[in-house]
């Protein structure tokens, strides 16, 4: 997941217009094993979306859709 | 008048019958007491939680579109924390995500727990 090749930002490729926060697949995705968001110079997103992908994480975690931290539930 | 979207978390312990009828009445609260309007119910039913919240494992997702007048929220929101049963809420201002399709799609995979069944959709160079 955490690659750096193209420029530009993955999710303005993709034609993503909103994040969803409930869509807890997609948004783990988008941290690590730890269940920190990645940073930007992982993911490689413009500035907008990786605000909007941090807020959906936070909106997340609040509703027990991913973890705060650690992946597994024990 | 807002446009809001909830997302209740039920104890899974209770019965269906009982989510439904405090469903219900917190609905009924926001029409009547609130003059909210009521958008579209998705029930994504009992699912785990990622971590325990008050010592359940498991809750009951129900997700609400609703638009309301803003001063009607705290009079709505002191009633939902009264309600035991009601393990967490989190209303936001709704802006255009659809309260079903990803969470529907995520929810016929999150049955079987693997991370490597993933086809990745995002297309590289």
């Amino acid at each position: 997941m955490a690659r750096r090749g193209s420029k530009t930002c993955p999710l303005c490729e993709s034609g993503v217009r909103w994040i969803n926060y409930k869509d807890d697949k997609t948004l783990s995705r988008m941290t690590t094993e730890q269940g920190k968001i990645l940073p930007r110079r992982m993911t490689g997103m413009c500035a907008r979306h990786q605000r909007q992908v941090c807020t959906a994480i936070k909106r997340a975690r609040y509703l027990a859709l991913v973890p705060y931290t650690g992946r597994s539930v024990a | 008048m807002r446009a809001y979207e909830i997302v209740y978390i039920f104890d899974s312990q209770l019965t269906d019958e009982q989510i439904q009828e405090k469903l219900d009445r917190f609905h009924q609260h926001m029409t009547e007491t609130g003059g909210g309007e009521l958008g579209p119910i998705d029930q994504w039913g009992r699912r785990q939680l990622a971590f325990p919240i008050r010592k359940r494992t498991n809750g009951f997702y129900i997700v609400t579109q609703f638009s309301a007048p803003g001063e009607a929220l705290p009079e709505f929101e002191r009633l939902l924390k009264l309600d035991e049963g009601l393990l967490r809420y989190l209303i936001v201002l709704h802006e255009g995500e659809p309260t079903a399709p990803m969470s529907i799609a995520t929810r016929s995979r999150s049955e079987d727990d693997d991370d490597d069944d993933d086809s990745d959709d995002d297309g590289d160079d």
